[in-house]
């Protein structure tokens, strides 16, 4: 009996799960961003924390009374990095009027492209995805509107350069994970290599990382005056830990945009004080937008998940990507005030963001229709063992090398008949 | 080629293979008995590691409470995964168990992080960072501890065969019909192997959450843990010693030698031509017993 | 019930031996035909693409793989490099300019070569340890995919599928890409389904039962199982081609990862090994019940007011997704199949509890 009350209960619960697709808003005012992303599999490490951070953003706006009478509906789902769940999910956004995606994975990212460019769909690519898809005239549908891979090697490089004066002859050691996503800076890392006369060691590890022993004592024999690992969740402890193992002064080893406190935490806070990381956004809660946050969503109780997450690195990209979002809107409403509300009219408003920083959050950031990335500015933070403390201002370099690069993929793109 | 780094290589390289080791000895203690090959088993490994963060971030033991005390929690859960799932598929096709470990896995792979939170947990065994130097070589504190204590749970599990308990775990691995028969109680022998194999997955989420924290990526040691179980061959523990510690350190000197020159992370590649080399000269694995087939 | 026995009789052995010898057993395919024709007219686009869709082309290539693993019981994991194989083969075809007919078939054989010279140096091991060789497969496979930017399309790693025509339809248009997904599964469906009554057939069940006493009554098992492995890599091969054209028309290598040869083993083992209705019922479950999960926890969420944490939240639909595997495993431990075979066997003798015999 219990098997056929298993049977019939699993049937029932398959069936009735079936009903509240499409009981979702009405003609409300309302605009709907979709954000299937990956909350338990490989970027499990950041999409909590950033996800919560668009979510208190997204709060706030509306608390304030949305834009131009217009709530923002972010829809929430998990596609757990796996093609047919985000496909699934990408298809229900479109059929319930979405205007955006935000995937936040590279694989889904890649693979959405061709849909969202014919459905005329913005595709978010914050931090992830196809880095040529800075080129908004062969992508006018994908907005990463954050540094991409190239940028963020090109103003590491370009950081060390200002510390050391000169690279002619340094040697810089490029650990990174074994997947297309870590090989990706290396012909910029290369072409730089070239033109400023240092020389460039790239250590592969093998994905997820959790096992690097064997590279970074080789890591410390090439005896390098700089040392950059690429990598994301598991792989970026690992690293940072076999670093400190193998006696490699902190303040010479930086990494992307992917470390975070909680990495910091693992590693252990005080070991780990000096190491390097790129912030495309401020980080901690002094900034005011965050402060904002904090008054009208969390004080009252009405945050998206644990308090104590609000204003950690990855919290923060959240809420920066949100504001970019949002800003998009009012922007489209400047020029379209009576819609028609979809993926194109939003496009409109996107390309026209300019200088805008969110109240200090953020780089003043530009996108047009030609630059998706949205000038690819980005300050240097070093851990200084209780938060990441900013070492320079904002700012932009190697733009050059990164842009050929950029060019060089998109023709190759183009070339293969799309 | 320097020969000191290939030393150092091979020193961690062996380390390394014994911790993996430590997971592969979990998968074959419960094969030896129940010929079942238990994809779950790092995902034990992960609630392990979750439940000693319990103990000693949440609750506030000290490590040395709180590590045994997770690998008792941990006895208890491997014996009810044996009696609540395991025992009711004793008869039915062995594809079918596998199987069920699979749903196991994907189950406990959110019971934790689902309560807890995602976001990597800091857990501290007590290990400095500081490494052993003897001369131009570096020897990484936590790999050796690691090493040793995985070393020694392997061998206590290899003398443990020897007790009573293990010889009549010894009996039921030979055949559980005739055990039965002269009144070894089977079901209860099949738990307590599900039982200690939750320990040693305990202690290997322990050792790797030390380097890499807590969270889901720690159930991945599944895949290398079922390599070096199958290189060894899978009922045998002394096997899984000895190809813990070949597969650790080939993949430390094909990354320390090959990858320069090809450019890429050849150590997956080659330890899976390694063991498919080595399954062709020996089908049942380097130590594992030859399977009588009758027509 | 339903399943009516009475009255039927069979006056030739051709009838006897027909695919679906009750009526009602034909009535049910006919219907299941026919609305699978209809459902893009229908559905909507959401339902097609999202769920139709890959539940064809898993299905395709579950069943390919159940051929390999339920018709010759050669345990393999390694069929989504098998599935690789055939995406890029057939997609580098037809970037060359061959048309998608034969550019899909491309794909089959390159997979068929590849995946059954595989075979023949994996076959000397069994069982688990036959696992093992497989897996070692997908590993090296996967590697080359990666590193080879000839293979796998520069430094962005994503090879865009070209436009492409089967008999004259636009493979970009999804109706057109429905119908060819379809018939493909169509005839792989019927293959595997007639295989199972030839000389062939019962060659490799005598194989998977006990390969010595195959050997024992003159059928050679390596040559047996090395054909198997040739089919069920072409079959595999076919559903890349098909992937790649009508469903992702963009691809990468981490979409055939170990992951992908992990779901469909669980596909054709939940399913219920051996069996051709298996892999529908296994890819269905394995491919949506995450998703509806997911929206049956997020519903009930938002229904009681998000009363539980963002991680609850997102890892509670893996639970149940876990449990219900196990569940399923435990209340049929031969697979979803074979729960439908329960059903039919009921029905079949009803009212009586069993037949009288």
């Amino acid at each position: 009996m219990k098997r056929r009350t298993f049977l019939t209960a699993a049937g029932a619960a398959m069936v009735g799960m079936q009903f509240p697709i499409r009981l979702a808003s009405a003609q409300e005012k309302v605009i709907r961003f979709a954000m299937p992303q990956d909350f338990t599999r490989v970027y499990t490490f950041v999409t909590v924390e950033y996800s919560q951070g668009q979510r208190d953003y997204i709060s706030m706006v509306n608390a304030k009374g949305g834009v131009n009478g217009y709530q923002i509906l972010a829809d929430v789902t998990d596609h757990a990095n796996d093609l047919p769940r985000a496909l699934e999910a990408y298809e229900r956004a479109k059929a319930q009027g979405a205007l955006l995606v935000d995937p936040l994975s590279t694989p889904v990212a890649r693979a959405l492209v061709p849909r969202a460019t014919a459905d005329k769909i913005n595709l978010i690519t914050a931090f992830s995805g196809r880095s040529d898809a800075a080129d908004g005239e062969t992508f006018p549908f994908v907005f990463p509107m954050s540094p991409n891979y190239w940028t963020q090697a090109g103003l590491l490089i370009d950081f060390f350069r200002q510390q050391d004066g000169d690279l002619k002859g340094k040697k810089i050691c490029f650990v990174h994970i074994d997947t297309p996503f870590g090989k990706e800076p290396i012909p910029v890392l290369e072409a730089l290599a070239a033109k400023q006369g240092f020389t460039v060691q790239a250590f592969p590890y093998t994905p997820p990382g959790n096992d690097q022993s064997a590279i970074w004592p080789q890591v410390r024999r090439a005896k390098p005056d700089w040392v950059v690992f690429w990598g994301a969740g598991v792989g970026q402890t690992v690293a940072l830990t076999e670093a400190i193992r193998n006696g490699i002064p902190m303040n010479r080893v930086s990494s992307s945009v992917w470390l975070s406190e909680s990495d910091m935490d693992v590693v252990g806070r005080a070991q780990a004080a000096g190491v390097i990381k790129l912030e495309p956004c401020a980080s901690g809660r002094s900034p005011k937008l965050i402060q904002d946050i904090i008054k009208t969503v969390i004080e009252p109780g009405k945050g998206a998940g644990d308090k104590a997450k609000v204003g950690t690195a990855y919290y923060n990209y959240g809420v920066m990507m949100a504001a970019l979002m949002v800003e998009g809107v009012r922007k489209a409403f400047e020029k379209a005030p009576n819609g028609p509300i979809d993926g194109p009219w939003l496009n409109a408003g996107l390309t026209s963001i300019s200088n805008f920083e969110a109240e200090g959050l953020i780089p003043p950031t530009t996108v047009t229709t030609t630059d998706h990335q949205g000038g690819g500015r980005c300050r240097i933070a070093r851990w200084d063992g209780a938060k990441f403390a900013p070492a320079t201002d904002w700012f932009s370099a190697n733009q050059d090398v990164v842009w050929a690069e950029i060019k060089k993929s998109t023709d190759a793109f183009k070339a293969s008949g799309k | 080629m320097d020969s000191a780094l290939l030393l150092e290589l091979s020193i961690n390289g062996a380390c390394t293979g014994m911790m993996y080791a430590l997971v592969a000895a979990g998968i074959v203690l419960i094969y030896k008995t129940s010929g079942v090959a238990n994809l779950a088993q790092g995902a034990l490994a992960m609630t392990g590691a979750y439940v000693a963060w319990i103990a000693s971030t949440l609750v506030g033991l000290p490590m040395w409470i709180g590590a045994p005390l997770a690998a008792l929690v941990m006895f208890g859960v491997g014996a009810l995964i044996e009696r609540l799932a395991m025992r009711r598929m004793i008869g039915q096709p062995l594809i079918m168990a596998i199987m069920l470990t699979m749903g196991l896995e994907i189950m406990l792979r959110g019971v934790m992080p689902g309560l807890l939170g995602g976001t990597v947990k800091k857990i501290d065994i007590g290990i400095p960072n500081a490494p052993i130097i003897a001369g131009d070589i570096l020897i990484n504190r936590t790999l050796l501890i690691g090493g040793g204590v995985s070393f020694a749970m392997i061998v206590a599990s290899i003398l443990f065969f020897n007790s009573r308990l293990g010889v009549v775990m010894r009996a039921v691995s030979d055949d559980q019909t005739a055990s039965w028969s002269v009144g070894i109680r089977v079901e209860r022998a099949i738990a307590v192997a599900w039982g200690l194999s939750a320990v040693m997955a305990t202690t290997a989420g322990l050792l790797w959450g030390a380097t890499q924290g807590v969270d889901w990526s720690l159930s991945l040691l599944l895949v290398k843990a079922l390599a070096i179980a199958i290189l060894g061959g899978l009922d045998s523990l002394p096997g899984v010693l000895i190809a813990g510690v070949a597969v650790g350190v080939i993949e430390s000197l094909a990354t320390g030698i090959i990858d320069p020159v090809i450019g890429g992370g050849s150590r997956e590649v080659v330890a899976s031509a390694i063991i498919l080399a080595t399954l062709l000269v020996r089908p049942h694995g380097l130590l594992g017993r030859e399977h009588i087939e009758r027509v | 019930m339903f399943y009516r026995r009475a009255g039927i009789r069979h006056t030739s052995y051709r009838s006897e031996r027909r695919l679906w010898p009750l009526p009602f057993d034909r009535g049910l395919v006919a219907a299941v035909v026919v609305l699978l024709l209809v459902a893009p007219l229908v559905v909507e686009r959401l339902y097609l693409i999202g769920y139709l869709m890959p539940w064809i082309i898993w299905s395709t290539a579950a069943l390919g793989l159940n051929f390999l693993m339920g018709g010759a019981g050669q345990i393999h994991l390694g069929y989504g490099a098998i599935i690789a194989i055939g995406a890029y083969a057939s997609t580098h075809l037809a970037r060359a300019g061959v048309p998608f007919e034969i550019a899909a078939l491309g794909g089959g054989l390159a997979s068929a070569v590849i995946g059954s010279a595989f075979g023949a140096t994996a076959l000397r091991v069994k069982g688990l340890y036959l696992a093992m060789a497989t897996l070692a497969m997908q590993s090296v496979v996967d590697f080359l995919i990666t590193h080879v930017p000839w293979i796998s399309g520069g430094g962005q790693a994503t090879l865009t599928v070209p436009p492409a025509r089967f008999l004259g339809a636009d493979l970009r248009v999804d109706l057109a890409a429905y119908y060819v997904a379809l018939s493909v599964c169509a005839v792989v469906t019927l293959f595997v389904l007639n295989v199972g009554r030839s000389s062939f057939g019962r060659a490799l069940a005598a194989v998977r039962e006990k390969d010595y006493a195959a050997a024992v009554i003159g059928v050679d098992p390596f040559r047996y199982k090395l054909l198997a492995f040739w089919v069920s890599s072409f079959i595999g091969g076919v559903a890349g081609a098909v992937l790649a054209f009508c469903y992702y028309r963009a691809i990468s290598p981490d979409q055939f990862h170990l992951d992908l040869s992990i779901q469909l083993v669980a596909m054709v083992i939940v399913g219920g090994l051996g069996s051709v209705l298996g892999p529908f019922f296994g890819a269905a479950l394995i491919l949506f019940a995450p998703i509806l999960l997911n929206q049956a926890v997020g519903a009930l969420a938002a229904a009681f007011g998000l009363g539980i944490s963002a991680d609850l939240r997102a890892h509670l639909p893996l639970v149940l997704y876990g449990a219900l595997i196990m569940g399923f495993l435990l209340a049929e431990p031969l697979g979803l199949a074979k729960i439908y075979d329960n059903v039919r066997k009921y029905f079949l003798v009803w009212p009586f509890r069993h037949a009288p015999r």
